[in-house]
């Protein structure tokens, strides 16, 4: 489902993000991605999504090689994915529904089915009543579940969490990996970058390694 | 096609939402748009309210050719008829003359102060109409020299003036309309700038998560034709009051000079055109302000 082929990520002014990194993830598999804070796990997931551009080497998700998508067929091959972003990238101008509705808008659902998803992905997270308030009134771990429900609400095959346990509390941490492995049973492919992995060994799932831009054991 | 306008009803009424919710700011704008349209077509209604009187007045070249007593009529009306420059001699005698001007002023007894008719006979000719203005003055010289020739006036000179101070007007308007236009373009790309500024977070969101470029451009776009339109009727609205306001004055001037005239309001066409236009123009400049926005994502 997601094929890299000797990526290497370099950024304007030399820095060497990733380099020449091969892998090979399934459908439906869940995958954590480990490493220190510089490692490259938020340069792999940027490119695995398709943000970033990979300076040398084929990304292949589903087939189709990312590295020479054109720029009007980018957006269409965003949306097999969810994105949940370090920083939330939550909008405060703008309820809670209106946050999880916004992928919905993007791709155009009709209003009866907009309203049924966001509910239900509200619902989903635990944040069901909390709909018409404005996310500034969360806690922090609300607001990560609210990142969680708009990543989910188109229901796509694909989700990238971006260190989705940082700053919150062990349980906290553990009701959110519960959380992705709900959506894992149903068969959704994920992968989750995070730097303690103490957490991940609870699950027991493949860890990739990532130090200074490579595989490490 | 249902989806086509799913989209494009969901932009629209979130554009209308959002000029609705920066009342201030929207009027501000519309107020800019309507000033900058309102110039030239102040200027476009002046000019054809002119031209609309010019076009009743003769602008042919025309000379009147006033003769002494003593001249020899033959003569000088069989020269007339030779010269090639001429496409119309008529000779009118002194009594005619007279005539005429009592008919024009309304009085019968014009002679009875006077010991005879004061008025001298006349050639008035029309010339060619490709005769150049150099050759109509030559043709002027030529007549003073002869002896029976008293004065000689080119009569459509002011007429022909006034027609070129017109199409100078017009070349002023072309200039001005190209300014202005240019300007449109700028405060309403600016203007867009600032809106894209202020949903910068939102339009980075919906660009991570697969929004096309058209979805972001769809409300800056609407948003631009919304405004350009009803600027262009603010436009509209300014021009008429401003010669509503300056008409009665102008129409003592005019009546001054025995003429019935009055500037005219904008009609329909040029209300259309003028929103038309600033339409147009608003839309170019958010096209290239969300152009320049959405270079920077891949």
């Amino acid at each position: 489902m997601i094929q890299f082929q000797q990526v290497t990520k370099r950024y304007p002014g030399g820095l060497e993000a990733l380099k020449g990194l091969s892998m090979d993830i399934q459908p439906g598999e869940l995958v954590f991605l480990a490493g220190h804070s510089g490692a490259g796990k938020s340069t792999l997931l940027k490119l695995i999504a398709g943000i970033e551009k990979p300076t040398a080497g084929t990304v292949l998700v589903n087939g189709q090689n990312l590295a020479r998508a054109s720029r009007g067929s980018l957006p269409y091959v965003r949306r097999h994915f969810g994105l949940i972003f370090q920083d939330h990238k939550i909008l405060f101008d703008r309820s809670v529904y209106d946050n999880v509705k916004l992928p919905l808008d993007i791709i155009g659902f009709d209003g009866r089915e907009v309203k049924r998803r966001v509910l239900a992905a509200l619902d989903k997270v635990g944040l069901s009543g909390k709909e018409k308030l404005n996310p500034i009134a969360l806690s922090g771990g609300e607001q990560q579940r609210l990142c969680i429900a708009r990543a989910v609400v188109h229901r796509p095959a694909i989700l990238l969490a971006d260190e989705p346990t940082a700053n919150l509390d062990r349980d906290y941490a553990h009701d959110i990996l519960e959380l992705f492995k709900s959506f894992h049973q149903v068969g959704v492919t994920l992968v989750i970058s995070a730097h303690d992995e103490t957490l991940m060994a609870d699950y027991g799932r493949r860890i990739l390694r990532l130090k200074n831009g490579q595989f490490s054991a | 096609m249902k989806h086509w306008f799913r989209l494009h009803g969901l932009a629209l009424s979130r554009t209308v939402g959002a000029l609705l919710r920066h009342p201030v700011a929207t009027l501000l704008h519309l107020a800019v748009i309507g000033l900058v349209a309102s110039l030239p077509l102040g200027l476009y209604l002046l000019l054809s309210s002119v031209a609309g009187v010019t076009s009743k007045m003769p602008v042919e070249p025309q000379l009147t050719v006033f003769l002494k007593p003593e001249a020899d009529v033959g003569a000088l009306r069989a020269q007339l008829a030779r010269d090639g420059r001429l496409a119309q001699t008529r000779f009118v005698p002194k009594d005619e003359a007279l005539k005429s001007m009592e008919a024009a002023i309304g009085s019968g007894d014009l002679l009875a102060g006077l010991p005879d008719n004061p008025l001298p006979d006349a050639f008035v000719l029309t010339a060619r109409r490709d005769v150049p203005a150099a050759e109509l003055t030559r043709l002027e010289q030529t007549l003073l020299t002869d002896p029976g020739v008293d004065t000689v006036q080119l009569d459509s000179a002011w007429a022909a003036r006034l027609e070129k101070a017109i199409a100078l007007g017009r070349h002023a308007l072309q200039v001005v309309v190209l300014l202005l236009a240019v300007a449109l373009v700028l405060v309403t790309g600016n203007a867009i700038r600032m809106q894209i500024l202020t949903r910068r977070e939102e339009i980075e969101v919906a660009k991570l998560i697969g929004a096309t470029d058209s979805f972001i451009r769809r409300p800056f776009h609407y948003s631009a034709a919304i405004q350009g339109v009803l600027g262009g009727l603010v436009g509209c609205g300014i021009a008429a009051g401003a010669i509503t306001w300056l008409n009665p004055a102008v129409g003592e001037l005019a009546a001054a000079y025995g003429q019935p005239f009055l500037l005219a309001l904008p009609g329909p066409v040029e209300l259309a055109a003028v929103c038309v236009t600033t339409m147009l123009l608003c839309l170019l400049g958010a096209w290239f302000a969300v152009w320049r926005h959405l270079r920077r994502y891949r």
